[in-house]
């Protein structure tokens, strides 16, 4: 099932030119979903358009299952979310702006203690939220979407604003929510990097359009068939034509060969038909994936 | 609907500490400390004056004289912007909007806390104004408690028309706060409002301003009054001006394209 399915979504601020053209989501249920863009892509106006926050122009959103027009309340009841930055009532504790959301969301008492615990929050549950660090806002921000322990989590760039150890937290709070609560996740960030090691699915939004979903080892594999076997050679131009008789998507480039990836016997062979045809092989090696300059290529 | 009252208690909750909530407590007790302060100052007058007839109605008149004109308008535009600005100060709609909520639910919430507040903030005037009374009396010692009877039902019932006559400004108001994400527009428009309301007093239409009829309601009743008397009952008015406003707020909340 598709804990967020959208067709042919679109949107545009009034008097702008650029926007959203087209979106069909597809986020599973159980999964990670990193949501990646650059500044500007449209991640947060995207996301807002799921919640009801802003209206799109066209297509359609389902949340959970359900047609978000018809059945906005009841999806909401089991959609927790954070959009840019954290929305705290700063004259208030941490521990009573999730109580305010209690009355709301009807959940034990004790949950809030367990929340606040959950984030890392515990020692300063009786402080006001104006004296907060931007670190501890982001933290609070997720605990109220995560208070009512929701079975989809829309998070906006979580990690802003947190130090190194703090991105690594969240990325473990993140898994563990994932693992024990079956909680399906998505989230967005502009780097891949960052995201890597935690989720399990890609969006890549650029433009305004959706440039690739699907698996994070679709995307692996993508970038596997692209490239992933470079050569040198004394002579280029005969190498390529004898390379390109086995591995038509070989490419010459200003400083060498690419290929995609071989099996170790495959590049044997290979070596040894250059040998055999006279031309000096001084560099056959294979590249580390570079996820990240495939990306950078999806979103230029 | 059957989620407002929970939706309340979670828009109550935002009161807490909130400078609106101080706003009402301090406004409130600001004239009955003064007139208190007075007393205890001239207190020579104060042996003839409680003994007076007329002791507690006169005392409800000067007391309610900057009310009526001034903190009771000022109250609804400031108390009104301050919670309708909490949600923009904080980054709040965003969160209010994805709450399981329907959005008539969020909007007459939010609308009841403020009537509560405004509500509280007239109670809590009245106390003061008996506690004016009754302070000097326990401090001075000097002379009796007043022996005129305090006429409550219709001290109450004259509060209950200054609740309704300050509903349009308190409306408009709303109106405007959930409107403009800067908080002086709304501020700013209330102030200008209630100028022209002033200004507009002896003008034979000056009824027909919305933010005039605490000014109205107060000077009605004074003799020396240089206010042109209104053709139709300014409370129906209050009331049908306050209706508009509420239902033109809800119509801009509902269709507001980004909600947060
Ligand atoms: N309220 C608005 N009115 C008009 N245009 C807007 C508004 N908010 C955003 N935009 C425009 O929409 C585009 C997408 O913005 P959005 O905030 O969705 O990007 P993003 O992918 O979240 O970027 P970032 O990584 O910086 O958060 C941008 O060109 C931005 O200028
Ligand atoms: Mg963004």
């Amino acid at each position: 099932m598709l804990s967020i399915e959208t067709h042919g979504l679109s949107h545009s601020y009034p008097n702008s030119a650029s926007g959203l053209k087209d979106i069909d989501l597809a986020v599973p249920q159980g999964s990670i979903y990193g949501f990646l863009g650059p500044n500007g892509a449209g991640k947060s106006t995207l996301l807002r358009v799921l919640l009801g926050l802003i209206r799109r122009q066209r297509g359609s959103v389902s949340l959970l299952g359900k047609p978000f027009d018809t059945q906005r309340i009841a999806i909401l009841r089991e959609v927790g979310s954070l959009i840019e930055t954290p929305s705290l009532y700063e004259h208030l504790t941490a521990r009573e702006n999730l109580a305010l959301l209690r009355e709301i969301y009807r959940v034990p008492q004790t949950w809030i203690s367990d929340t606040l615990h959950l984030v890392g929050l515990a020692d300063s549950a009786d402080k006001r939220v104006g004296q907060f660090s931007l670190g501890m806002k982001q933290r609070l921000g997720i605990a109220i979407a995560v208070l009512h322990r929701p079975a989809l989590l829309i998070l906006d760039e979580p990690t802003n604003g947190l130090d190194p150890n703090g991105t690594i937290e969240m990325r473990e709070l993140l898994k563990k929510l994932h693992r024990e609560r079956e909680t399906t996740i998505l989230v967005s960030s502009h780097v891949l990097a960052e995201m890597e090691r935690l989720i399990t699915h890609v969006g890549i939004l650029a433009g305004g359009r959706l440039r690739f979903q699907g698996t994070l080892d679709a995307l692996r594999g993508a970038e596997d068939a692209r490239c992933c076997v470079t050569l040198r050679t004394d002579d280029d131009e005969h190498a390529i034509a004898t390379i390109i008789e086995e591995q038509p998507n070989a490419r010459r480039h200003a400083h060498g060969i690419t290929l995609p990836a071989l099996a170790h016997e495959q590049m044997a062979r290979l070596n040894r038909r250059l040998v055999e045809r006279g031309i000096g092989v001084y560099e056959l090696g294979r590249r580390e994936r570079d996820l990240e300059a495939l990306f950078m290529e999806y979103i230029q | 609907m059957s989620d407002f009252p929970a939706a309340f208690r979670c828009e109550w909750r935002k009161t807490k500490r909130s400078l609106g909530l101080w706003l009402v407590v301090v406004g409130a007790f600001f004239t009955p400390a003064i007139v208190t302060i007075a007393r205890l100052i001239n207190h020579a007058q104060l042996p003839a004056l409680y003994a007076m007839d007329s002791f507690w109605s006169a005392l409800w008149k000067s007391s309610w004289e900057s009310m009526a004109v001034f903190f009771l308008p000022m109250a609804a535009i400031l108390m009104t912007g301050l919670i309708g600005q909490l949600e923009f100060k904080n980054n709040g709609w965003k969160q209010v909007h994805t709450l399981p909520l329907g959005r008539s639910t969020l909007f007459f919430a939010k609308l009841a806390v403020i009537l509560v507040l405004m509500a509280l903030f007239l109670l809590l005037f009245d106390v003061g104004i008996y506690l004016s009374a009754i302070v000097p009396w326990l401090i001075l010692h000097a002379f009796a408690y007043p022996q005129a009877p305090l006429p409550l039902d219709a001290f109450s019932q004259q509060t209950m028309l200054y609740f309704v006559d300050c509903l349009p400004i308190v409306a408009a108001q709303y109106l405007l706060s959930l409107h403009f994400r800067n908080f002086l527009v709304p501020i700013g428009t209330g102030f200008m409002a209630w100028v022209a309301a002033l200004a507009a007093l002896s003008w034979k239409f000056g009824y027909l301003v919305p933010y005039a009829y605490t000014l109205f309601d107060y000077l009605q009743g004074s003799a020396n009054a240089r206010v042109a008397a209104p053709l139709i009952d300014v409370h129906l008015l209050a009331a049908a001006y306050a209706l508009a406003f509420v239902v033109g707020g809800y119509v801009l909340f509902i269709a507001r394209r980004q909600k947060g």
